[in-house]
């Protein structure tokens, strides 16, 4: 694959570094090169917490983008900031939790996502991250589905592997999302 | 051997470990934290010393009390840190000890920032104590290539018995990438005896470890000895890396650690329109490659320029001037505070340099 | 009857060894050595000196070794230190702090195993007179050497030597935070009161009132601050230590100096906890005064400032002496 790469963006403590980490795993263990870079500084403690993580065949080069193939927004300075940095065709995340605007980019895919009931009903409302990560993964199939959910029992195990379960159904709850959103994008476009 | 997904900072920690490292003294200062965080744990687990230092300039006097009596040993800061560090490298250097030193360079000066710059290149490559010595300094672009120049860089140090520098930026510190280790997964060898450290006696006659030399003829020598030294080092432990393309370049790109990155993704989109820019890249910032680029910028074809591209307001940019000898116009694009040149401006600035090479 | 033999190429003139026999049986000489300085002899009879090597005890110098009326020899130079002559002043006693730090090493079996880090200031060609294994330090932070060196030698006796310049003021906090890990390691600390490798300028120690080339019309409290105590600042820490102050001014606080330092080297090679020796000295070049004059000085307006004794001891050798 020629490489593509997503920014995932939110408050600190959303666990967006997180679901880019799960992401960057699931893509190693696909034999795919990967880098995981994030914000990092006073801003990680309140303030917003992005990650861009890169995945290609071949070297990575540049793993800081102004432009992106995707994005995941998880709240509205993230949306606003980042949304025009997507380069067209590409597709846009966002949680309307926190986000009641519309991206206005027409030309790309956007994937709403009502994140924080779906991952109550995953039974972990915390996992608002891994219902966002699965709508990019529903949406892009950027990395197989099983690598993530491999990756996400590898991050939830040993003491925490009771709550693998449900942030695995938040994962899978996102992909649904994500996979409808681009089959809608797709009868609308034909 | 698997690959690991690790922090840049983390890796580093874990390299100096396999290459036989388990004394570690160090200030916390981001954004290179994680070093000393990783290794007071992995130090415990393999019996190794691990000291939080009052200061930067104690951590480095710390390095040169354990280097003095032969143990592999090292210290990490970031660029304000360096700075204090100057006077121990100094000394360290004076005194033909092995050690190794990460920066992990933040935007300057001052205070500044904690964000990535790569604005310490000429306080990393001019000495940046006082005195006549140089150390060794090593770039990495890369997570794995950090983890093979942090085994390198102990290498070099007991070789040449000299600090070696390991000069990254924050973004390499913070990234995470796969990373694979050489086989083994403990600590690595300690440092073979030699015939000058200090430490228990057993009959031996006395060592002493000093830069003291109040005869001038006898600092002369001194001086003169460690200029060859330096020489030999820069006859022998120069690397680069040079991405010419296929068939000719008209402009060559200059960069080193995480911006020879960016410029990479650039220089790619570029080729893919059907422009020639090649790509040279210095892996040792000290000594610097200048044969290497010299044969790079002579083969540039017809008067095409060299642009030199840095996160800093031009620094390394000297040295390409320096091996350009006159020979090509010589460019320069960069940002700093922290603000890294994106992908974007840089293949604006080569198109730049091709259109201006074309007028 | 005892005896005594001065070396007389040894010799600075520096007149210590007189004051300090008690029986007034040397004095100087009517001739120089080839150094110029005017030596001392054996005044008398011989059957008054009684070997007590007190006069051996003050010099500075090794210049002086001594045998009692039996015929044994109660003053012997150590192999502790090098043959080589020292740089320091007539009188200056930082020699003397050398030789008695170099004899504990050496009675107690140390010297293979020991690893001195000499400091810069007046003691910065240290690593030419103790007879081990020597760092020069960066000034003041030798206590950052030797924290470096004893963790990653833990095996090795680990001293340093630092004057007051260079422990109280420029590795203030070397110091401070050495003592507070608990190092394991002994600081010598030689205070004179006064910089006197840059020709006498005001130290941390200077005392009130005092003139130096820096503060020329007496050390100002109001505006320099009061003299610093740093063994008493060190005895304040939380963590355990050995902290003592002794002198070097006469033969009797020489020995009981010594003692200290002993107990220091006792107490790290048995891995007990940090220690520190402070020594008061004289330095007659800065204070301007004659030899004999500065230990008078240093006896009638160091002590009042600095009071000799130990100041703190580990708890649980503490609680074993109680």
């Amino acid at each position: 694959m020629r490489g593509t790469d997503v920014l995932f963006a939110g408050f600190g403590g959303q666990g967006m570094l997180l679901a880019g980490k799960l992401l960057a795993h699931a893509a190693m263990a696909e034999g795919l090169e990967v880098s995981w870079l994030p914000s990092y500084g006073p801003e990680m403690r309140g303030g917003t917490a992005n990650v861009t993580v890169c995945l290609a065949s071949e070297p990575i080069g540049s793993p800081l983008l102004t432009r992106h193939a995707a994005l995941v927004a998880m709240n509205l300075p993230s949306l606003e900031k980042f949304a025009p940095r997507v380069r067209p065709g590409g597709v846009i995340v966002l949680d309307t939790t926190l986000i009641e605007r519309d991206p206005e980019r027409p030309d790309c895919t956007v994937v709403r996502v009502d994140a924080r009931r779906l991952a109550r009903e995953a039974g972990v409302e915390r996992a608002q991250n891994l219902v966002m990560l699965g709508a990019y993964a529903g949406a892009t199939h950027a990395v197989p589905l099983a690598a993530v959910e491999t990756a996400i029992h590898g991050e939830f195990s040993g003491e925490k592997a009771r709550f693998a379960p449900a942030n695995v159904a938040a994962f899978r709850a996102g992909v649904a999302v994500g996979a409808d959103a681009v089959a809608a994008a797709a009868g609308r476009d034909a | 051997m698997t690959k690991i997904l690790m922090k840049g900072n983390e890796a580093l920690g874990e390299a100096a470990v396999r290459a036989g490292c388990v004394h570690f003294f160090g200030y916390p200062i981001t954004p290179q934290t994680e070093i000393p965080e990783y290794l007071v744990k992995r130090l415990a687990q393999v019996g190794g010393t691990f000291v939080q230092a009052e200061s930067e300039i104690a951590a480095i006097h710390m390095v040169m009390g354990a280097s003095g009596v032969g143990v592999r040993c090292m210290t990490s800061s970031s660029s304000p840190g360096i700075s204090l560090m100057a006077e121990g490298m100094s000394y360290i250097a004076a005194c033909e000890l092995p050690c190794v030193v990460v920066n992990m360079m933040r935007a300057g000066p001052g205070l500044g920032g904690i964000l990535p710059a790569q604005s310490d290149y000429h306080q990393a490559t001019r000495g940046h104590g006082h005195g006549d010595y140089q150390v060794i300094v090593l770039a990495p672009s890369s997570v794995q290539e950090a983890v093979d120049l942090m085994g390198l860089a102990f290498e070099l140090a007991e070789r040449w018995r000299n600090p070696v520098m390991v000069c990254a930026d924050g973004m390499i510190g913070q990234m995470m990438e796969p990373v694979e280790f050489a086989d083994g997964d403990g600590r690595g060898p300690p440092m073979p005896p030699n015939d000058w450290a200090l430490g228990v006696r057993e009959g031996r006659r006395r060592r002493i470890v000093n830069s003291l030399y109040l005869s001038p003829e006898e600092l002369l020598a001194h001086n003169r000895k460690l200029k060859a030294k330096y020489d030999a080092i820069a006859a022998t432990e120069r690397r680069s890396e040079l991405d010419a393309g296929a068939g000719g370049y008209d402009v060559l790109v200059v960069a080193f650690g995480t911006m020879a990155r960016i410029c990479r993704t650039a220089v790619d989109e570029l080729r893919a329109e059907g422009l020639r820019p090649a790509l040279f890249r210095p892996i040792s910032l000290k000594p610097f490659p200048y044969p290497e680029l010299r044969r790079a910028l002579d083969a540039i074809d017809g008067d095409g320029p060299v642009l030199a591209v840095e996160m800093s307001m031009g620094q390394m940019v000297d040295d390409v001037r320096l091996a350009a000898e006159g020979t090509r116009r010589v460019l320069f694009h960069g940002t700093a505070g922290g603000v890294v040149p994106s992908p974007d401006d840089v293949a604006a600035e080569i198109r730049a340099a091709l259109g201006a090479a074309v007028a | 009857m005892g005896e005594i033999h001065v070396a007389e190429e040894r010799c600075k003139g520096c007149g210590l060894c007189i004051d300090a026999c008690p029986r007034g049986l040397i004095a100087f000489s009517d001739h120089m050595n080839e150094k110029g300085y005017t030596v001392v002899t054996f005044v008398g009879e011989r059957s008054a000196c009684t070997g007590c090597a007190m006069c051996a005890t003050a010099c500075p110098d090794q210049g002086i070794e001594v045998w009692n009326k039996a015929g044994r020899q109660t003053f012997e130079n150590t192999t502790g230190l090098t043959e080589r002559m020292s740089h320091y002043c007539p009188g200056c006693t930082h020699g003397v702090i050398h030789r008695i730090a170099a004899e504990c090493l050496q009675e107690l079996g140390l010297l293979d195993r020991a690893v001195g880090i000499a400091p810069v200031g007046c003691s910065v060609l240290a690593y030419e007179y103790f007879n081990v294994d020597m760092f020069e330090a960066a000034h003041g932070r030798a206590p950052a050497v030797a924290t470096g060196a004893k963790r990653a030698r833990p095996e090795c006796i680990v001293f340093t030597y630092q004057g007051d310049g260079d422990l109280c003021s420029i590795g203030g906090n070397e110091i401070l935070h050495a003592a507070n890990r608990g190092e394991r390691i002994t600081v010598i600390f030689v205070n004179n009161a006064i910089y006197g490798m840059t020709g006498g300028q005001m130290a941390p120690t200077t005392l009130p009132g005092q003139r130096t080339t820096t503060s020329p019309r007496g050390r100002d409290v109001e505006s320099t601050g009061h003299p610093l105590r740093m063994a008493e600042l060190l005895a304040t820490l939380g963590t355990p230590g050995f902290i003592a102050r002794g002198s070097a001014h006469d033969p009797a606080h020489v020995l009981r100096t010594k003692k200290l330092i002993k107990r220091a080297f006792e107490l790290q090679r048995d891995g007990t906890c940090f220690t520190f020796v402070e020594v008061l000295s004289t330095c007659p070049t800065n204070w301007g005064l004659s030899p004999h004059e500065a230990t008078e000085w240093l006896q009638d307006n160091m002590l009042p400032v600095f009071p000799l004794g130990v100041l703190k001891e580990p708890a649980a050798v503490a609680e074993g002496a109680a």
